[in-house]
């Protein structure tokens, strides 16, 4: 019975880089369709790194994903920490609050965000964005992150200012080591999320903040260009390298630790 | 650990950081304009262009239907100085007061346009809107796939000999283009019984579909998954017709419609002048034959067509119908309060 | 105890719960003024009327909530349930095998196998689901190694198998995280025992490991079976859109139909019975737990 599962498991990782695969091997088909192969090119790449207003969209998406998941991941190691610490009556109350913008479809949210924000004369622009993805991110991180505060002794505190330390050297000395990878987990969901999405980006990008799924999503219109396949594999070699340069091991040591 | 979000906030901030030096920093007054259109409709050359003739830089952003445009401009404060309207969602901005009239003493080279744009129904004597480029909406056919017959007419898109070969666009007023002209009625319609038989032939048609699909229907017809499909003129349309010699399109004989995206002001836009001087500019038939030689769109500026290179393009259905074809062909408006017919009807096609 | 210790034993249960409190408020603050104030907007606008442009009239009406009575919106909730519910077990089902076998392999592995399930996920959604209607078109590789084989036509581009496959890509990772999470978390010697009682692997699953992770089984299922709910690009690339989801519903009355009240109406049906769904998960997550503190207490 293992036996079939280890099977299934495996066809599982198979079925996930299908499409990677497809991606990567059309961004070199020679002709402008994904319809046909004519034989390989690079043209696509070439034409990639000339389209000036695609990688203005791909630098406007990676700047709104950092910000965004750096303040989610802040956000929520504050909110994991003091939930963790809180044993007064509401609990369940405060999960589900930190959970409800996941139940809400985002493009409801969206629109009642760019009414808040006109109401509020907020000018649309990165600003915006940010604070449109940190809603959509804010919950996943703090999630992640909670079930790591959870496992936190209780005495901890107690111990280290015992111990004379003061709150932020707690934080600093204590904590933060012990929730590292978790802090590391939610910080990629998070960059993940923004760098991904389209609908809160639709309503709250502003004057020269396309992002880049938005720049992909309306080019739909006369047809994705083979370039898109280009910059999809691109981005996954980025992805490669970054997990190279980390080092596999302590990638995995991250994740490992930070989902028990 | 450090070394990940070092090297991983590295990348990307350098990646991010650079994006700073694209929007020009201590803008005066018409050295910067911004600009909210359909995603290559205004080709890159026409901005590049713009900003080596006049030293204006511009901020181009784009969008992906009408309606998000309009939900951005309704919001007030977004900043865009141009925006490119489709003809019925002129009508719309214009009901929501979000455009600036358009001061004609300064704008040059109106007259350039073709006649049938130069008043048309949903912008009377252009107040609103210069016409940038236009189309049709017709029938896309891959010929192999219908065994060599031609088709004609949207009464093919209803035909059971062709069950679960045949795409509709995933448009409410698209659809009903085809639904109203099948049973002889005009595709502008705002008559309940009429809109109420459309909608009946859509229900009848909807389990002879492929499915509703606006956005690669193309593809679909050039690779036979879909036979017949209603279709938009246009850049990915004649591209998809350039490289399949058996796939065609066609202006259905009922008439089918026209489609014009145009360039408007945007109500309180911050740098008007540019934007005038942006249309002008437009307006010029050398460069608003780029459209179609960059773009691979009709121009609505007749003096455009000496300009087009690829002088084939200009009897190509797919880009640039005759005035014949489009003799029958209903300009598609913003249908008022006939909305509601239009919306309760799809509601039932889609839920049938 | 002392006046004094218990004086001190308060003060240093109260610091804490003062600081923690401190630490609440800016994810409060944000879920407040981001999530729940947009949120009363949509309540407030789904008893306005919509003007003739798509605004939102000053009016208050039930007209939004009565009109949704009509057969043809249940039918879309119903099938969008439906499937939202099929996604969701297929979801689980696999989820559950690749979490465990994850959890199987050697410590040191697991980590690298986890990151495998989130790469793909770091390329633009179109681009894959693009990918994808290639894949299962008929001008793609599978139609291509079947027709040297002499079987013709084959493609399964629109149709609702191509979009339970999409869903069941796109969501996979959001059951696989949680599911693993509680599964790592079992002691194995509690499998070695049970093997070795002679029970069968289905014997090992069913009373050991599926019961302890059901926490994870759980908030799996609702990660996987909400967000579903607002899916609207598969159901129209993969599925032809001739199946509408609430999704595309909201989508096409957000936009398409400049009918904010209505789009909000429909959203606050949603809500209603999103949170009723994460409710009952949430009784049932409380009586498993109880149910195995009594066991246990019996037990012992």
């Amino acid at each position: 019975m293992d036996r079939i599962v280890n099977g299934i498991a495996r066809g599982v990782f198979v079925f996930l880089y299908i499409p990677i695969v497809a991606v990567i091997v059309y961004s070199f088909n020679a002709a402008g369709t994904n319809t046909r192969f004519d034989g390989l090119t690079l043209q696509w790449y070439v034409e990639l790194f000339q389209d000036a207003s695609l990688m203005q969209t791909l630098r406007t998406s990676a700047l709104v994903a950092v910000i965004t998941a750096t303040v989610a991941t802040i956000i929520g190691i504050m909110f994991a920490l003091g939930l963790a610490r809180y044993r007064g009556r509401g609990r369940g109350a405060l999960m589900a609050l930190i959970a409800l913008p996941l139940i809400v479809p985002e493009i409801v949210l969206g629109v009642a965000l760019l009414s808040v924000f006109s109401t509020t004369k907020m000018p649309l622009g990165i600003l915006t964005l940010v604070l449109g993805h940190l809603i959509v991110s804010l919950p996943l991180a703090t999630l992640v992150l909670m079930s790591s505060a959870a496992m936190l002794d209780p005495s901890l505190p107690e111990a280290a200012t015992d111990l004379g330390c003061t709150p932020w050297q707690t934080f600093t000395r204590v904590y933060f080591p012990l929730l590292r990878p978790a802090v590391v987990a939610a910080w990629l969901l998070s960059f993940t999320t923004s760098f991904s999405n389209i609908v809160m980006s639709t309503f709250l990008s502003g004057v020269g903040s396309t992002t880049l799924p938005l720049k992909i999503y309306s080019s739909l219109k006369t047809g994705l260009t083979p370039s898109i396949n280009a910059l999809g594999a691109l981005l996954i070699l980025l992805t490669l390298v970054i997990v190279l340069l980390v080092g596999v091991s302590q990638m995995r040591r991250i994740l490992v630790e930070s989902r028990t | 650990m450090k070394k990940l979000i070092v090297a991983s906030v590295g990348v990307v901030a350098a990646l991010a950081l650079s994006s700073c030096s694209g929007t020009g920093g201590d803008a005066g007054p018409s050295t910067e304009l911004n600009v909210y259109a359909w995603a290559d409709e205004i080709p890159q050359t026409v901005f590049d262009a713009f900003t080596e003739e006049t030293g204006i830089a511009v901020n181009v952003d784009n969008f992906d239907s009408n309606e998000t445009m309009i939900s951005k401009l309704a919001a007030g404060n977004s900043g865009y100085d141009i925006v490119e309207p489709s003809q019925y969602a002129v009508q719309q901005l214009v009901g929501q007061e979000l455009l600036e009239p358009l001061d004609k003493s300064k704008i040059e080279g109106i007259d350039n346009l073709a006649p049938k744009f130069a008043d048309p129904s949903y912008d009377p004597g252009l107040q609103y809107s210069v016409p940038w480029v236009w189309g049709t909406t017709g029938l896309l056919y891959n010929a192999t796939c219908t065994g060599g017959e031609e088709i004609t007419s949207w009464t093919s898109l209803f035909d059971p000999k062709w069950k679960g070969k045949i795409n509709m666009l995933d448009n409410m007023l698209a659809a009903y283009i085809a639904g109203l002209q099948v049973n002889g009625y005009g595709a502008d319609s705002t008559d309940e019984a009429e809109i109420a038989k459309a909608t009946e032939s859509l229900i009848e048609q909807k389990p002879l579909l492929s499915g509703y699909n606006s956005t690669n229907y193309g593809e679909l017809v050039a690779s036979g998954d879909v036979c017949i499909s209603e279709a938009w003129g246009g850049t990915s349309t004649a591209k998809i017709v350039e490289q399949n010699p058996d796939v065609h399109y066609v202006l259905p004989e009922e008439g089918g419609s026209l489609w014009v995206d145009g360039l408007s002001i945007a109500k309180g836009a911050p740098h008007q002048d540019a934007a005038y001087e942006f249309i002008n500019f437009l307006l010029r038939p050398e460069i608003a034959a780029m459209a179609t030689n960059d773009g691979g769109l009709a121009s609505a500026n007749a003096a455009a067509q000496e300009h087009v290179t690829d002088q084939g393009l200009l009897s190509n259905a797919a880009v640039y119908a005759s005035d014949e074809q489009v003799a029958n062909a209903d300009f598609i408006v913003d249908p008022g309060k006939a909305m509601r017919f239009y919306q309760d009807g799809w509601t039932r096609v889609k839920a049938s | 105890m002392t006046a004094t210790t218990r004086a001190i034993h308060l003060g240093r249960q109260e610091k804490p719960k003062r600081g923690s409190l401190l630490l609440l408020i800016p994810g409060i603050a944000s879920v407040v003024l981001l999530g729940v104030l947009p949120l009363f907007i949509v309540a407030r606008n789904s008893f306005a009327v919509a003007d003739d442009y798509g605004g939102i009239t000053d009016g208050l009406t039930l007209e939004n909530y009565a009109k949704l009575l009509d057969p043809v919106y249940s039918k879309t909730l119903l099938f969008s349930l439906g499937l939202g519910l099929l996604n969701t077990v297929v979801c689980l089902v696999i989820g559950y095998l690749t979490s465990y076998y994850i959890v199987s392999r050697p410590t040191n592995r697991q980590g690298f196998l986890l990151l495998l399930v989130i790469i793909p996920f770091w390329t633009d959604f179109l681009v894959r689901t693009f990918a994808w209607i290639t894949i299962l078109g008929s001008g793609g590789p599978i139609a291509g190694i079947l027709g040297i084989f002499g079987i013709a036509g084959f493609s399964v581009i629109p149709s609702n198998l191509a979009v339970v496959l999409g869903l069941l890509y796109s969501f996979l990772p959001t059951a696989i995280f949680p599911i693993y999470a509680s599964m790592r978390s079992i002691d194995p010697s509690l499998k070695e025992a049970a093997t070795d009682l002679g029970a069968s692997w289905w014997g090992v699953h069913r009373r050991v490991i599926l019961p302890l992770s059901s926490p994870g089984i759980l908030g799996a299922a609702l990660l996987t079976f909400i967000p579903t709910m607002g899916v609207f690009v598969i159901p129209v690339l993969l599925g032809g859109g001739k199946d509408p989801l609430v999704g595309n519903l909201i989508v096409t009355l957000y936009t398409e139909f400049r009918n904010q009240p209505m789009g909000a109406a429909v959203s606050m049906v949603l809500l209603v019975l999103m949170l009723a769904s994460m409710a009952l998960v949430g009784l049932a997550l409380k009586r498993s737990s109880t149910k195995r503190t009594t066991t246990k207490k019996t037990e012992a």
